[in-house]
């Protein structure tokens, strides 16, 4: 309930609707998205009929994006702000036009907004048995890896046993997204330009209730890079959880990660001892790791590599995607001509929904490095 | 002077302890025939908290034997920290009775020595070992300096106002994820309540202005003495709309929040601009084994 001395209510009690207004029965969804691309301290929002687009940025090299469809919500009323006097126009099913004049815009300090998402303690990441992973499995060694890694999980393995991986992603995302516990509604309400975002949060029984007002700034410019798909020089679909242990285990001193993507073997070699598709390779003061995945549809289920390409990135701004990979089930990831990196990372919806595709993404853009080998 | 005693609940003095470790490096603990006072109330702490208990010794010691020239009363300066790790040894405080303590069927025993010149309190547990089934016996000092009569008069409890409201706080550790959250977003919080049950917890910031509220919380009337509160009637007709709040440093709050270990029954007042007051029952209410009594000042107002 809004607090009666609040600009706020003041605003309610006029007849102009909100420009956007979205409710959500819980909110942990939302937060994961959010955390997805929360490497950077303030973010760009972008409302649209459509849904949200949430984008980060970092040194003008890296670009995160969320994408939350309109659909994750239980409720989603967008009014543009220009056609205020009209609001039924945009709850027409049909959004397929996305014109930049209708859109909403704002920046807004993410992590603020993180923590008001989780001001109840109830959306935030549960990682415990993640990072108890990761150190298991943590790089100790010194010197060359060898790329085969027998001991390794994922992607290493060529006679894949992919079964017990898969357990454990879906009793991950069950943490998140589990049926049981108690579940936190929020709403979301922004009144437009110069007014805060307001959330409002409460947990399903009798308990509290937060009002959060977050300040919303005037949309910066932010950087844009375009992949040009007609130029794609690798394309690769795999499970995400194989690219996260593969991030979790590069040497930490690294500063670069090199991605090297082969076509495939010729005819009639046995695919045992082919050249690997995809391979990471980082190389750091105290050794160097390097990660080969195997030619198997049970390890890249897709695999788009004409030529063979190798571009390296930073190591710091690939392990910003680390977060996302920790909600994501399955992730894109495709390099164009100028190596410009695109991943991908499919969010699990809590619940599918008939007629709907509410799988929202995030995705990550960064650029290579120049001057590479 | 002498001194011993032996501890029955060594899980509530455990936690009793746990809960105002995190205060101040040394704090003052008193023995009298009846009650045991913990008084943690240094000025160089930020945010200025204070803690006054009282727990009546049968609540946690059994066979207590005291002397001294002053009224059968010691007063001593310890560290609390040092006070914890020797009960650790005997104190089972995780609350599930699958315990994975060291120790059990323990029998703990503390007193009044000198070892070396040197004043300790001095802890013997006695105890089977959990995993061969031997018997174990721990010895820990903890260092002490007695104070003295007349320094342990010099401690005097704050001044406070009759409260305006008073309000039975919700579960501490949901209280505390929330605090923590707004820990994050600001150093100052304030903290509303009114007769009708409703609390409120606000921060305001440049980047943010967020409000915490509980609705349905009960106002206990505080008829009889709590802490040294003088008695307070509710007399005169208010409002029960009326919200009353007080700014105060969130650290000051969080640190009140550790004592979530041990209450089961915790009722804030707050005196409007002026202070907050908690007090954090050891056991239930209505036959209190003792209370936690922590005093947070109000910082500088400007706002409310």
């Amino acid at each position: 309930m809004p607090r009666s001395d609040s600009d706020v209510s003041d605003v309610q009690e006029q007849d102009v609707p909100h420009v956007l207004s979205a409710y959500v029965h819980d909110v942990r969804y939302f937060a994961a998205l959010l955390r997805g691309v929360s490497f950077a301290k303030m973010a760009s929002v972008t409302i649209m009929d459509s849904g949200l687009i949430v984008t980060t940025e970092e040194a003008r090299t890296l670009l995160g994006t969320a994408y939350i469809f309109a659909d994750i919500f239980d409720e989603y009323t967008y009014n543009p702000p220009s056609q205020q006097q009209l609001p039924s126009q945009s709850q027409s099913a049909d959004s397929e036009r996305e014109n930049e004049e209708l859109n909403a815009a704002f920046d807004i300090n993410l992590s603020v907004l993180l923590e008001c998402l989780n001001i109840l303690g109830t959306a935030g990441p549960t990682t415990t048995n993640l990072k108890t992973n990761d150190k298991a499995h943590r790089f100790h060694g010194l010197g060359q890896g060898d790329g085969g890694n027998d001991n390794e999980p994922g992607p290493s393995k060529r006679n894949g046993r992919k079964d017990d991986k898969d357990v454990a992603g879906n009793a991950r995302l069950d943490q998140y997204f589990g049926g049981g516990g108690k579940k936190t509604g929020m709403r979301l309400s922004y009144a437009g330009a110069g007014y805060p975002l307001t959330l409002l949060i409460a947990e399903e029984a009798d308990g509290p209730t937060a009002t959060c007002e977050i300040t919303t700034f005037d949309p910066e410019p932010r950087l844009e890079l375009p992949f040009d798909a007609e130029q794609t020089a690798l394309r690769i679909i795999l499970k995400s959880s194989w690219l996260r242990d593969a991030l979790s285990e590069l040497e930490p001193s690294c500063e670069k990660v090199t991605i090297v993507g082969n076509p495939p073997p010729p005819e009639g070699r046995v695919p045992r001892t082919s050249t690997p598709r995809l391979r990471l390779k980082a190389v750091g003061n105290w050794g160097s790791t390097e990660m080969d995945y195997p030619n198997d549809r049970e390890v890249l289920e897709a695999c788009d590599c004409p030529v063979a390409v190798s571009f390296s990135y930073k190591h710091s701004h690939l392990q910003k995607a680390a977060r996302a990979l920790q909600t994501s089930t399955k992730t894109s990831l495709r390099i164009d001509q100028d190596g410009l990196l695109s991943l991908q990372f499919l969010m699990p919806s809590p619940r599918a929904r008939p007629g709907k595709s509410a799988n929202a993404f995030v995705e990550f853009r960064c650029m290579a490095l120049e001057g590479d080998d | 002077m002498r001194f011993r005693a032996g501890i029955e609940s060594v899980d509530t003095f455990y936690k009793i302890i746990q809960a105002v470790e995190k205060l101040q490096k040394r704090c003052v603990i008193k023995f009298t025939e009846t009650d045991l006072h913990i008084i943690c109330a240094n000025d160089v702490n930020e945010g200025g908290i204070q803690v006054w208990s009282q727990i009546k010794i049968p609540s946690l010691f059994n066979d207590l034997r005291i002397q001294s020239n002053a009224n059968n009363q010691i007063s001593m300066l310890l560290s609390p920290e040092a006070l914890l790790s020797a009960l650790r040894s005997a104190a089972n405080p995780s609350t599930a009775s699958t315990s994975n303590a060291v120790l059990h069927q323990v029998e703990a025993v503390m007193r009044l020595a000198k070892k070396n010149d040197q004043a300790v309190l001095s802890f013997e547990i006695n105890g089977l070992s959990r995993n061969a089934g031997r018997y174990v016996r721990v010895n820990h000092d903890v260092r002490i300096e007695i104070m003295k009569p007349q320094d342990v008069q010099r401690l005097s409890e704050p001044m406070c106002p009759e409260p305006d409201v008073h309000v039975l706080l919700p579960q501490l550790t949901k209280l505390r994820a929330v605090v923590e959250r707004l820990r994050s977003l600001s150093d100052t919080v304030a903290i509303r309540a009114n007769r009708s049950g409703r609390l409120e917890f606000s921060v305001r910031t440049d980047s943010v202005s967020t409000d915490v509220a509980w609705t349905g919380l009960s106002n206990p009337t505080m008829a009889k003495e709590g802490g040294s509160q003088e008695p307070s009637q509710i007399s005169q007709p208010h409002d029960p709309e009326e919200m009353f709040g007080v700014l105060i440093s969130v650290k000051s709050f969080l640190q009140f929040l550790n004592s979530h270990v041990v209450s089961t029954t915790t009722i804030a007042c707050i005196c409007q601009n002026h202070c907050m007051i908690l007090y954090v029952y050891i056991g239930e209410v209505a036959d209190a084994g003792g209370v936690l009594t922590y005093y947070i000042p109000a910082m500088v107002d400007d706002t409310s």
